[in-house]
């Protein structure tokens, strides 16, 4: 029971940090909002079963695809919406959050609702101890890592990846340093559009891809980034595993429709007691939100 | 190398610069000497092509109205229509006023990142060459940016400008709000640059101050218009802001 809870505590952990992530290199460490972000994770989910299923296309193209026009479409996003209200974080919000509003309710609309719509998953589970662990939360946890890895050394070591932090600490300075602010925000809202995909692609196999995990998505990762602190990669992993485990907790020892309850109270605990998160690198919440 | 010809600016009906034309030739030490709200930040960020962002961001969110007018050639070209990222691809970099860095990132985190235009290699010698100016940055290069004290983040923020490969570096009241003995420092700093990278420099500042005498020609602006032009020192000793400026 109590290895059980261990594990499946570490796991849903790692769920939560994979879809906070590309949250995090938008709005945390770029500063730019993208609250159309739980939207894009769900339409790449849906854009992949319609490659398999609609298309009939392999796999190894179905879902590349799917990733690539996510991110594509988050571009179009800021370039046709973002760009004109940048710089003002409340406009930024409501505009990003209204087209995620509209891209979830026309998936409602349309009909994508049901059991059909899933996504395929690796077969096979193994004994941890006394556990069962099946392959697809193994992948899970290893994509976490990769990705997470990834993102560290992308952010610290590539010149774009720096350029996300120079624009979100100071625009202006940036330009004159022979930074294309608006271009990197772009490439940032992509990117993070990308990381959403390849988390649904990992995570949404163990269920049905439903437009209402749209709404849970953005709330956890809001929930992630917000207690972990904006921008701290650290903090995420650490707000990651709080959140995490008090979810498995609360479903272990209440019921399972707690759960999102929880990332809620999380939020509005540390903006009582400490706005600016666990990590927080920024100075202010408030200046961002 | 660069020309400014007949420039105004308004931020909505006020006028910050008045018809301000000025020339500065390839490896001198140019100054734009004015006291407070004079229009050199004004001056400064049109040459950088900042003001254009500015117009940018005010116009998308309904705010007030700046109006440029005039040109600006750099090495020959019409630059007034060019963005500010793409003047300092051209070479023509800008150190804002009051020490511009990104306070959250560590000391060399700011000079990478201020490398984005730079190659690897590039980026690996303008980090010598900037702690090798400032010993001081030596020191900090984990720290945060934001926990320097003001003199600390104003070599930083040259040694970001550094990193950017200028050929024209334009630097904005680099002494402000700094101590006399660390003024001195900076100033030999500037002229160390000056000679050792050849780059030109174009620096904004008031009248007191330790840089003056080292000036090849200085433009003196009031209210957004010139007053006076001349060498550097021979302005110190121009009886005129002897008595203006000086109280002498
Ligand atoms: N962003 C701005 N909005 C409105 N007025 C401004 C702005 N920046 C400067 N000004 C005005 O323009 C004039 C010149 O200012 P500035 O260029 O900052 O001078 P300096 O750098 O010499 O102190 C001043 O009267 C100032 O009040
Ligand atoms: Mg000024």
């Amino acid at each position: 029971m109590l290895q059980g809870t261990l594990i499946y505590g570490l796991i849903n952990s790692v769920v939560l940090m994979l879809v906070a992530l590309g949250f995090s290199v938008t709005f945390g460490i770029s500063g730019v909002a993208n609250f159309a972000y739980g939207a894009l994770y769900i339409m790449a989910g849906y854009l992949a079963w319609l490659g398999l299923h609609a298309l009939h296309l392999p796999y190894w193209l179905a879902a590349p695809g799917a990733v690539l026009i996510t991110a594509g479409v988050a571009a179009l996003i800021y370039w046709f919406i973002l760009l004109r209200v940048r710089g003002l974080v409340v406009s930024e919000v409501i505009a990003t959050f209204g087209v995620g509003l509209a891209i979830l309710e026309l998936f409602r609309y349309l009909g994508f609702i049901g059991f059909e719509y899933t996504l395929p998953q690796v077969d096979a589970s193994y004994n941890i101890g006394e556990t069962v662990v099946d392959a697809q939360r193994l992948l899970i946890v290893a994509a976490g890592l990769a990705l997470a890895g990834f993102l560290w050394l992308f952010t610290h070591h590539t010149k774009v990846g720096l350029a996300f932090r120079g624009i979100a600490q100071d625009e202006r300075t940036s330009l004159t340093l022979g930074i294309n602010t608006d271009k990197i925000a772009a490439f940032s809202v992509a990117f993070g559009a990308g990381y959403a995909a390849l988390a649904a692609l990992v995570i949404l196999p163990l269920g049905t891809i439903a437009v209402n995990e749209g709404y849970n998505v953005l709330v956890n990762a809001l929930a992630v980034c917000i207690v972990g602190g904006l921008g701290s990669t650290v903090g995420i992993i650490v707000a990651s595993l709080l959140i995490g485990y008090a979810q498995i907790l609360t479903a272990t020892y209440l019921e399972t429709h707690w759960m999102m309850i929880v990332s809620l109270v999380a939020i509005l605990l540390i903006l009582a007691i400490k706005p600016s998160g666990l990590f927080g690198v920024h100075k202010e919440l408030e200046e961002r939100i | 190398m660069l020309a400014v010809k007949e420039l105004i600016v308004f931020y909505e009906n006020a006028i910050a610069v008045n018809d301000l034309s000025l020339e500065v030739k390839q490896g001198q030490i140019v100054g734009v000497i004015g006291s407070n709200s004079a229009g050199k930040t004004t001056l400064m960020n049109t040459i950088s092509g900042l003001i254009l962002d500015m117009r940018l961001k005010e116009r998308r969110k309904g705010g007030q109205r700046i109006t440029v007018m005039g040109q600006v050639f750099f090495e020959g070209a019409d630059i007034s229509q060019t963005p500010a990222y793409e003047r300092a691809r051209a070479g023509i970099v800008l150190c804002r006023e009051r020490h511009p860095i990104f306070p959250d990132s560590s000391v060399v985190e700011n000079l990478k990142i201020a490398g984005y235009l730079r190659t690897r290699a590039q980026v690996r010698q303008g980090l010598e060459q900037a702690f090798a100016l400032f010993p001081n940055l030596a020191r900090w290069r984990r720290r945060k940016a934001g926990f320097l004290s003001g003199g600390e983040q104003q070599m930083l923020a040259i040694g970001m400008a550094l990193m950017v490969g200028p050929k024209l570096l334009l630097l904005d009241e680099p002494l402000l709000g700094l101590s006399p003995a660390m003024q001195t420092q900076l100033v030999e700093a500037i002229k160390e640059v000056s000679s050792r990278t050849g780059v030109t420099l174009v620096i904004a500042e008031q009248f007191a101050r330790p840089l003056l005498p080292w000036l090849d020609f200085a433009y003196v602006i009031e209210n957004g218009m010139l007053t006076l032009t001349g060498p550097g020192p021979e302005l110190m000793t121009n009886p005129e802001i002897k008595s203006a400026y000086f109280g002498v």
